[in-house]
């Protein structure tokens, strides 16, 4: 049909409607290419650096470097303080992310089914560690432990880690909550399923791509927590970037590099182990 | 497969994660000992390893007590936030401006009983002065690191530092959160003005002294001194020294007007409930063995005077009254008491 008007028209016409949209196309996508290249250099090139600065074999930050040398990861390999921060780091990024998942997807189903007064203010406070600078949070629950005498545990760090972690499971919940179908639920109620099988076979495989997504900042967000850690840690049970920020203030060659290297290594090993165990590609189907 | 895999793996994972919770969290107390604990703080880097590894344990065998050691820092902001009555620390381990703070909130004994510390009869002047909070028990010396394969010539002086030669490569601290800049800039007021009181004079001495690459952390300094960043630098005499026998092309200068103290001072908190443990981890510090052992593992200057150290820490460290008297003392206290000001003062010098 188009073919049948075009032909119809006189042969200046016909080249004229033929060139319009062409020029713009080109400069687009190369624009759009560019733009894209240059986000991927901007998110990456702080990534890069640290590569560099973590496999130049100098003592000190140097462009050009001047080689290539593993002896910075031996060096932190090799420390029994790095070793026991990093592990010390898993295991609370580990507690943190149960916590802050089994507390953050509960209070976000409660929040978007429980027909309670005051959701957004409640919705709000929830989130509201997200707004404080992390280093006061810090300092609020140090000075609580104080007052209530019981010293720098472990739970008190991960409850911290919990406090600033939790916003992210509950608003990826409740985003995932709001378009859910309630009907699959009734539906599911119909034929007889319990409220219990109800959730753990209809509702939480729905919601469980935003609660996936949820757990992996709040794994990420507590691994590389450090205001919040830095008054809350116990000598002897510092976190890796606490470790960290006290040995540059002594010693900066490139085994801060090498253990940022093993940190970002370690954060992709967990978002792909998460994909392996619980199924993180379903969150793509949102 | 991977759904046939699921379950499991997810079981798998909960159970270990369970475990390590439950790990991690009591370990701390089944962990926890009998025996007297005595809470201080202290360094990180090559202290650290060296109280760890052998000064800590041979303390906690001699005294039959556990020593819990906060490296993390900052410090007084977590003594300031825990009761008087009950201090998270029993001795506070940390340089001279931050003791006179701590000392001025009340947050830390400001003298040391000699009666206590019978050790502190045995160390020089300057560690007890009126400069001085609780006791120094070592220094370094605040001068110039130098680069050596630059052809800078021999530097004598402080004012050196100013001149044109060095821009570029001239390095210097951010003030407000180094002490070792603070300690410069009072000791700009001494070079410029009618002492270290003078801070009209400093302000323009700082302001003649850019350009100027300014760093947060000493460390930071030092590498950019290994690296030829900078070639011409305010460090303390540790930070060059620690890497003799590199055969690094750098050297510390003593200026002739003298070297600024950085002292390593250690104080008792009033609500310490372990007055007698600190008081003997105070005397422990300040034995000749144990003065010579940490003097020689970091380079700083023993406070003892009957400490010996061998030929090679002789010859550089602050070790016979001649040498301890080129010390010049900050007054942290007229210091502290003016930091806002001086903060956003040399804050606007450096940003324009």
């Amino acid at each position: 049909m188009q073919t049948t008007a075009s032909s119809s028209l006189p042969a200046a016409q016909q080249t004229a409607s033929v060139r319009i949209p062409r020029p713009t196309r080109p400069y687009g996508r190369t624009l759009y290419l560019a733009a894209n290249i240059a986000i991927l250099v901007f998110l990456l090139a702080p990534i890069a650096i640290v590569v560099v600065f973590a496999l130049n074999p100098t003592p000190f930050i140097q462009f050009p470097p001047v080689g290539v040398s593993l002896r910075w990861f031996e060096k932190f390999f090799a420390s029994r303080d790095f070793m026991h921060a990093l592990w010390f780091s898993l295991e609370v990024a580990v507690l943190t992310t149960l916590s802050a998942t089994i507390l953050g997807a509960s209070a976000a189903l409660a929040l978007a089914r429980g027909n309670l007064p005051g959701t957004r203010l409640i919705v709000a406070t929830m989130l509201s560690p997200l707004m404080l600078p992390a280093i006061l949070t810090g300092l609020a629950l140090f000075q609580t432990y104080v007052l209530l005498d019981v010293g720098r545990p472990t739970w008190g760090l991960v409850a911290g880690h919990t406090l600033v972690t939790l916003p992210y499971v509950v608003r990826t919940t409740l985003a995932v909550l709001h378009n859910f179908d309630t009907r699959l639920e009734e539906a599911a109620q119909n034929l007889g399923a319990s409220p219990l099988r109800i959730f753990f076979e209809v509702t939480l495989p729905l919601i469980k791509p935003g609660v996936l997504a949820g757990a992996i900042f709040a794994f990420i967000v507590s691994f590389d927590q450090f205001p919040v850690s830095l008054f809350l840690v116990s000598p002897g049970n510092e976190t890796l970037p606490v470790t960290l920020f006290n040995y540059l203030k002594f010693d900066l060659d490139g085994t801060i590099g090498a253990a940022s290297v093993v940190s970002i290594v370690l954060a992709f090993v967990v978002v792909i182990g998460l994909d392996r165990t619980v199924g993180l590609r379903s969150y793509v189907k949102l | 497969m991977m759904k046939a895999m699921g379950p499991l793996s997810r079981r798998r994972f909960l159970t270990a994660s369970a475990s390590l919770g439950i790990g991690t969290i009591a370990a701390p107390y089944v962990a926890r000992a009998d025996d007297p604990t005595l809470r201080i703080t202290g360094w990180g880097g090559k202290w650290g390893d060296i109280m760890k590894a052998e000064i800590g344990p041979a303390f906690e065998s001699e005294f039959k007590c556990k020593l819990q050691t906060d490296s993390a820092f900052p410090y007084l902001p977590k003594l300031q936030a825990s009761s008087r009555s009950a201090p998270i620390y029993d001795v506070l381990h940390t340089n001279s401006n931050e003791q006179w703070a701590a000392a001025e909130m009340g947050l830390v004994e400001p003298k040391i009983d000699p009666k206590l510390v019978p050790n502190l009869a045995d160390v020089y002047p300057y560690a007890i002065s009126d400069k001085i909070v609780g006791v120094s028990i070592f220094t370094s010396a605040i001068g110039l690191g130098m680069r050596t394969d630059k052809g800078y010539g021999g530097v004598t002086s402080w004012k050196e530092l100013w001149d044109a030669k060095y821009n570029g490569v001239r390095g210097g601290y951010v003030i407000p959160v180094n002490s070792l800049g603070q300690a410069f800039l009072m000791m700009c007021g001494t070079l410029f003005g009618k002492g270290q009181t003078d801070l009209d004079a400093a302000y323009a001495a700082l302001e003649k002294l850019k350009p100027i690459k300014i760093v947060d952390f000493t460390g930071a300094m030092e590498k950019m001194l290994l690296s030829g960043e900078v070639g011409l630098c305010v460090i303390h005499d540790s930070g060059i020294y620690r890497y003799d026998g590199q055969n690094q092309p750098t050297d510390f200068v003593s200026p002739s007007e003298g070297v600024l103290s950085l002292e390593q001072v250690l104080t008792i908190t009033p609500g310490s409930k372990m007055k007698e443990l600190a008081n003997a981890y105070v005397n422990y510090m300040l034995r000749p063995e144990v003065q010579k052992r940490l003097a020689e593992t970091v380079w700083y200057s023993p406070a003892n005077k009957k400490v010996k150290l061998d030929a090679k820490y002789d010859a550089k460290l602050l070790t016979t009254p001649e040498k301890v008297s080129k010390l010049i003392q900050v007054d942290w206290k007229w210091y502290n008491e003016r930091k806002d000001e001086i903060d956003q003062r040399v804050n606007r010098i450096f940003r324009a």
